[in-house]
C-alpha cells in the first residue's frame, strides 16, 4: 500500500447553500455514496471529494457542505470565495427557505465580484408533493430572474440528483474555458494557451 | 307297591345284574318341575357285593360327598328306605361307616336289636309308626322270570292253586325227597366216569406236550432263516451304495473331464494370438475366456489334486503363460507408443482449451476385456502394464498439460503487450489472470475425469481383491477372499487405489499450477487473493471430494492461502513499517490513500464468494493497525502538527469506508468520525490561543481566581488583575493587530493542510466560530469583572466579521 498515482484531473469545486434542513446535506450524501439518511443532523461544514467522469472526461468533484444555520453571514464568505459554482437549495414545502435564497444569491455575488457564477436553483424534497408551498412556477419566475436554471430534486428517491451536480459541474467547466479564453486575450501565458488550442482543434 | 318293585326289578336291575332292596318315591327339591322320580337301593348279585343307590325320580336328603335333596312321597317308604340303606352299610361295610344323622332310633330299634347303633337322635318331627314289614335282605331273593314262569308252570302242572298251598307244598317235599335220591345215585354212578375223564385229560396232557416240542423245534428253525435273510439285506445296502458311488463318481469324472476341456480352437487362438487385427483380437478374447472359465471349473477343492487335474492345469498353465506374454507385450509397445506421441496440441483457437485425449481411449478400449482378464489371470503381468501405462501417460499428460500452461501464460501476457498504453493495466491484467485461472481449472477437470473413468474400466479398478494371488482361479485353490471384508473398506480401497493412479499419472498438475500461481504471485501478490477464490470454489463445488483432483486442488490452495495470509501481512507491515513523510506538510498518508485501491480490488475479487471471512478477518486487521499507524505517524512528525495529521487521514479513511460500505468496518466508520472530530476540534482550539494570546492568558487568570472563591465584582482589586493591568493588555490587541494575527492564523492552517483533503474551508469556518466565541466570552468576562468601568476591547464584532470578509476576499 504505497504506490503513487500520477496526474490529478481537474478539480471542480461546488458549494451546497441554503437554508437548514432542506437537504443539503441529504443530497450530498445520496449523490456521494448512494445513501439517504433519515434523521436530521445539522451540518457545520463537510468537505467530500470524488472522482467522476464528467462527458467522458475524468474529473474530480470537491463539495463543501455548509450549515444552512449560520449566526454570521460573513463566516460564509470565505468558502463562497472558495466556490466555483453553487447549489442554492430550498425545500419546496417551506417558504421561508426559498425566501432565503434570495439572501444566499446576493452574498455569493457580492462575495465572488460578477453575476456570471456558475449557479443551479434547487427545489428539493419534491417526493413530498403533496406538502408543496412553491410551485414550480415561482421557482421558475425566480431563476429566470437570475438567469439560472431551476431544478426540483429528491434526495430520497435520488431524483435529479445527479443531474444538479453534473450540471453544475458543466457549467463550471464551460466557465473555466471561458475565463481562459479571456486570460488569453490579456495575452498570459502564450505557450500553454497554444497547445490547447491545438487540442480543441 | 309290589307291581312297581317287579316293574323295577325286570326292567332296570335285573339286565344290569343287580338285585332292587328297596326304593322310595321322592321328588327333588330344587327342581322346579317336580317329577317324581324313584330312588332305589340295589345289590350286585354276584361278588364284590356292591351297593348302588340309583334315582330313578323322587327323593329326599341324603348327604353323600355332595348333598342331595329329595322329598319322599311316602313316608313309610322313607323309613323302609332309610333304615335298610343303615342296615346294609353297617353290615357291609368296614372301616369308615357312613353316618347317618337325623334317622330316629327307634326306626333302628325295631328292626336290628343286635346291631350297634352309633345314630345321634335329635329331635324328629318326622318320626312316624314303627309297624313296618320290612324283608331282610338275606332272606329275600327275588325269583328270576324263569324261576318264576317254572314255578307258575309246575304248579299249573299239579293243578294247584294257592288257596291250596299246604297240599302243594307237601307234593313238592315229595318230589324233593324223590330228586334227592336220584341226585344221589347219580352222583355215585357218576365217579367211574370222573376216573375215566381224568384218564382222558392226562393222555390229552400228554399230546399236548409232544406237540409243544415239536412247535418249539419248528420255531429254532425258523430262527436261523431271519438271520440269514438280515444279512443278506445288508449285503444289499451295501451293494446299493457301492453302486451309486459309482454312479457318482462317474459323474464326477465325466464333469471333471468334461469341465477341463479345452478345444484345440482356443488353444491355438491362445497360443498363437494375433491381436494386430479385429478378428484376431476378438478370437483372442474368446479363447482367453474360455481358459478362464475351464480354469475355474466348479471341481471340488480335493479334485484338484488329481494328477490327472494337475496335468491338465500345467497344460492350461502354460497357454495362459503364453497368451498373456503375447497380451502384455502387445499392450506394453501400445502405452510406449502413446506415451512418446509428441504430436504437440492445437491450442491456436480462440478459446483457451485443453483437449481431452479420447482416441487412445478408444484404441484401447477394445482390449479392456483382456486387461479384466490379465487381473485376474496373471496378477504380475497386469500390474507390470499398469505401471507402464501410468508412467507413459504421466509423460503424455505433462508435456499436454506443461504446454498447455505456458499457452495461458502466454495468453494473459499477450494481451498485456497489446494494452501497454491502457490507463489500468493492473485491472486488466488481473481479470485476465482470473478469466484465464478460471479456464485453466475448469479444463483440467473433464480430462482428469475421463483418464479417472478410463483407468477405472479399463484396470477394473473398481473390483477390489485382496488376494495377492497371480492367477485366481479354482484351479489355483483361489476362492472368494472378499467375503469377510465390510463394504466400507472396500470402497476406501478401492478409492485409494483410484487416486493412486491418477496422482500418478497426474503428478505433474500439482506442480504446473503452483508454478502457474506462484509465477503471478511473484509478479504482483494481488493474484493470490483471485488464486485463492477460483480454487476455493473449485474444491468446494466439487462432487466428489475424495478425488484426485479435489485434493489436488485442495493442497494447491493450501499453498495459495498461506500466501495469501503472507500477502495480508506483508500489507500489514507495509503499514506499520511506512516511514514518515519528509514533506513539511504531511498530508494524506500513502497507506491510508492506497487502501482504497487495495479495498476496491479486494471487494471485487472477493464479493459474493464464500471467501468473504477471511477478507473480512483481514479488513479489521488492517484497519486497526492502520488507526494505530496514523497515530504513531502524527505523534512524530517534525513538523505538521499531530491534530492535522489526524484530522486529514481520518476524514478521508471515513470518506472512504462511507464510499466501501464494507459491512465489517461500520463499528470502524463511526470510530473514524469520532476521531476526525476529536482531531478537528484539538486543532481549532489549540491553535486557536494564539491571536488573542496575551488576553486569553489574561482571563483564564481572572477565571481562576472566580474558580478560587474570589468574587467577580471583587476581581479588579487584585494587583494582576486591576483595571490598568486589564488596559495594559487591551492595549496591545489593537484592530490593526487583530487583524494581523488572523491573517497570519489563516496563512499558518494554510500552511498545515494539505490540498488534496480539501479541509481549509471547514477548519477556518471553525476558527472563526471559535474566535467569536472567544471575543464573546471575554466581553462577557469584562462586563461581570469590571462593571462600570466602561473598559471594553479595542475592537468589535463587526470589525471581526469585516476582517473574515477581507481575508476571504484576499485570496
Ligand atoms: N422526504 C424528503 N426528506 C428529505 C429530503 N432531503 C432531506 N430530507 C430530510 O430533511 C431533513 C434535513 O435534511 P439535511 O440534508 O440534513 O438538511 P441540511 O440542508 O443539510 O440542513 P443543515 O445541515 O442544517 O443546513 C432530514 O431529516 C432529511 O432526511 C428529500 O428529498 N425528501
Ligand atoms: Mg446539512
Amino acid at each position: 500500500m504505497s504506490k503513487k498515482t500520477g496526474t490529478q484531473p481537474a478539480l471542480h469545486k461546488v458549494i451546497m447553500v441554503g437554508s437548514g434542513g432542506v437537504g443539503k446535506s441529504a443530497l450530498t450524501l445520496q449523490f456521494m455514496y448512494d445513501e439517504f439518511i433519515e434523521d436530521y443532523e445539522p451540518t457545520k461544514a463537510d468537505s467530500y471529494r470524488k472522482k467522476v467522469v464528467l462527458d467522458g472526461e475524468e474529473v474530480q468533484i470537491d463539495i463543501l457542505d455548509t450549515a444552512g444555520q449560520e449566526d454570521y453571514a460573513a463566516i460564509r464568505d470565505n468558502y463562497f470565495r472558495s466556490g466555483e459554482g453553487f447549489l442554492c437549495v430550498f425545500s419546496i414545502t417551506e417558504e421561508e427557505s426559498f425566501q432565503a435564497t434570495q439572501e444566499f444569491r446576493e452574498q455569493i455575488l457580492r462575495v465572488k465580484n460578477g453575476d456570471n457564477i456558475p449557479f443551479l436553483l434547487v427545489g428539493n424534497k419534491g417526493d413530498l408533493y403533496d406538502k408543496r408551498k412553491i410551485s414550480i412556477a415561482e421557482a421558475q419566475a425566480r431563476a429566470q430572474q437570475w438567469n439560472v436554471h431551476y431544478v426540483e430534486t429528491s434526495a430520497k428517491t435520488r431524483e435529479n440528483v445527479d443531474k444538479v451536480f453534473y450540471d453544475l459541474m458543466r457549467e463550471i467547466r464551460s466557465r473555466k474555458i471561458d475565463d481562459t479564453k479571456v486570460s488569453n486575450g490579456h495575452g498570459k501565458e502564450k505557450s500553454k494557451i497554444k497547445r490547447l488550442k491545438c487540442c480543441i482543434l | 307297591m309290589a307291581t312297581i318293585r317287579h316293574s323295577l326289578q325286570t326292567e332296570i336291575f335285573h339286565p344290569i345284574d343287580e338285585r332292587l332292596m328297596t326304593f322310595v318315591h321322592v321328588y327333588e327339591l330344587y327342581k322346579k318341575k317336580k317329577t317324581s322320580n324313584f330312588l332305589c337301593l340295589t345289590v350286585t348279585k354276584e361278588a364284590p357285593i356292591v351297593f348302588y343307590i340309583h334315582q330313578e325320580e323322587k327323593g329326599f336328603d341324603l348327604h353323600f360327598d355332595k348333598v342331595y335333596k329329595w322329598i319322599a312321597v311316602n313316608l313309610q317308604e322313607r323309613q323302609t328306605f332309610l333304615v335298610i340303606l343303615w342296615k346294609q352299610c353297617m353290615n357291609i361295610m368296614t372301616g369308615n361307616k357312613p353316618e347317618f344323622r337325623n334317622l330316629p332310633k327307634e326306626w333302628l330299634m325295631s328292626y336290628s336289636n343286635n346291631v350297634p347303633i352309633s345314630l345321634k337322635s335329635e329331635n324328629d318331627v318326622n318320626n312316624v309308626g314303627d309297624n313296618v314289614v320290612i324283608v331282610e335282605p338275606e332272606e329275600y331273593q327275588a325269583l328270576s322270570e324263569k324261576e318264576e314262569t317254572d314255578l307258575e308252570k309246575m304248579m299249573l302242572d299239579l293243578g294247584f292253586i294257592s288257596n291250596n298251598a299246604e297240599k302243594f307244598i307237601e307234593k313238592l317235599t315229595n318230589q324233593l325227597s324223590i330228586l334227592d335220591g336220584e341226585n344221589l345215585q347219580s352222583v355215585l354212578s357218576s365217579e367211574q366216569k370222573v376216573v375215566e375223564l381224568i384218564n382222558q385229560l392226562n393222555l390229552a396232557i400228554n399230546e399236548v406236550a409232544n406237540l409243544e416240542f415239536q412247535l418249539d423245534s419248528y420255531d429254532e428253525i425258523l430262527g436261523h432263516v431271519r438271520t440269514t435273510i438280515e444279512k443278506m439285506e445288508q449285503k444289499n445296502v451295501l451293494i446299493q451304495i457301492v453302486n451309486k458311488n459309482y454312479d457318482k463318481l462317474l459323474l464326477q469324472l465325466e464333469k471333471v473331464v468334461h469341465q477341463l476341456e479345452l478345444s484345440p480352437k482356443y488353444q491355438t487362438a491362445l497360443t498363437d494370438a494375433d491381436l494386430t487385427n479385429p478378428t484376431g483380437l476378438k478370437d483372442a478374447i474368446a479363447a482367453a475366456k474360455e481358459l478362464q472359465a475351464v480354469m475355474n471349473a466348479e471341481i471340488h477343492p480335493a479334485l484338484v489334486q488329481l494328477t490327472a487335474v494337475q496335468e491338465q492345469k500345467k497344460k492350461f498353465d502354460k497357454w495362459k503363460s503364453k497368451f498373456s506374454h503375447i497380451l502384455s507385450r502387445h499392450l506394453n509397445n501400445l502405452f510406449i507408443h502413446i506415451g512418446n506421441d509428441t504430436s504437440k496440441l492445437k491450442l491456436s483457437g480462440s478459446d483457451l482449451i485443453l483437449p481431452v485425449r479420447s482416441q487412445f481411449h478408444k484404441e484401447l478400449s477394445g482390449y479392456t476385456p483382456l486387461m479384466h482378464w490379465c487381473k485376474l489371470m496373471e496378477r504380475k503381468a497386469y500390474t507390470a502394464l499398469k505401471k507402464v501405462y501410468t508412467s507413459s501417460l504421466g509423460k503424455l499428460y505433462e508435456r499436454d498439460i506443461k504446454q498447455f500452461m505456458e499457452e495461458a501464460k502466454y495468453r494473459i501476457v499477450a494481451r498485456i503487450e497489446r494494452e501497454q498504453w491502457s490507463q489500468d493495466i493492473d485491472v486488466d491484467e488481473r481479470t485476465r489472470f482470473d478469466q484465464i485461472l478460471e479456464i485453466v481449472l475448469s479444463q483440467l477437470e473433464p480430462v482428469c475425469l475421463s483418464e479417472q473413468n478410463f483407468c477405472i474400466s479399463f484396470f477394473q479398478l473398481d473390483v477390489f481383491s485382496s488376494s495377492t494371488k497371480n492367477t485366481q482361479t479354482t484351479l489355483d485353490g483361489f476362492g472368494d477372499e472378499n467375503l469377510h471384508v465390510p463394504q466400507k473398506t472396500i470402497d476406501k480401497k478401492v478409492n485409494e487405489e483410484v487416486r493412486r493412479m491418477m496422482s500418478e499419472i497426474f503428478g505433474c498438475i500439482e506442480l504446473e499450477l503452483l508454478n502457474f500461481i506462484t509465477y503471478y504471485e511473484k509478479l504482483d501478490s494481488v493474484y493470490c487473493m483471485s488464486a485463492l477464490i477460483h480454487l476455493s470454489e473449485h474444491v468446494m463445488s466439487a462432487q466428489d471430494t475424495d478425488s484426485f483432483l479435489s485434493i489436488t486442488f485442495g493442497s494447491v490452495l493450501v499453498h495459495v492461502k498461506r500466501s495469501y495470509d503472507k500477502y495480508m501481512q506483508t500489507q500489514e507491515k507495509s503499514i506499520i513499517e511506512s516511514r514518515i513523510p519528509r514533506k513539511s506538510k504531511c498530508g494524506i498518508l500513502p497507506f491510508v490513500s492506497n487502501f482504497e485501491e487495495f479495498a476496491n480490488t479486494a471487494e471485487n475479487i472477493f464479493k459474493n464468494t464464500e471467501r468473504k471471512t477471511d477478507l473480512d478477518k483481514w479488513y479489521v486487521r488492517l484497519m486497526s493497525t492502520i488507526f494505530e499507524t496514523i497515530q504513531n505517524i502524527a505523534a512524530e512528525h517534525p513538523k505538521t502538527p499531530p491534530e492535522v495529521i489526524k484530522m486529514e487521514n481520518f476524514h478521508h479513511l471515513y470518506a472512504l469506508l462511507s464510499q466501501l460500505k464494507i459491512s465489517v468496518l461500520d463499528g470502524h466508520r463511526k470510530e473514524v468520525k469520532q476521531k476526525y472530530n476529536e482531531a478537528l476540534n484539538a486543532y481549532v482550539t489549540r491553535y486557536f490561543g494564539r491571536p488573542l494570546e496575551k488576553l486569553n492568558l489574561f482571563f483564564e487568570g481572572v477565571q481562576g481566581k472566580v474558580a478560587q472563591g474570589v468574587k467577580e465584582s471583587e476581581i479588579s482589586y487584585q494587583m494582576a488583575f486591576s483595571k490598568q493591568e486589564l488596559r495594559r493588555v487591551i492595549r496591545e490587541y489593537p484592530a490593526r493587530e487583530v487583524k494581523k494575527g488572523l491573517d497570519h492564523l489563516y496563512k499558518k492552517v494554510d500552511k498545515h493542510l494539505c490540498e488534496e483533503e480539501n479541509l481549509l474551508q471547514v477548519v477556518w469556518r471553525a476558527m472563526q466560530e471559535e474566535f467569536i466565541q472567544q471575543y464573546k466570552s471575554i466581553e462577557d468576562l469584562i462586563q461581570r469583572c469590571y462593571p462600570g468601568s466602561m473598559i471594553c476591547l479595542e475592537f468589535s464584532i463587526e470589525d471581526i466579521l469585516q476582517f473574515f470578509s477581507e481575508i476571504a476576499r484576499s485570496h
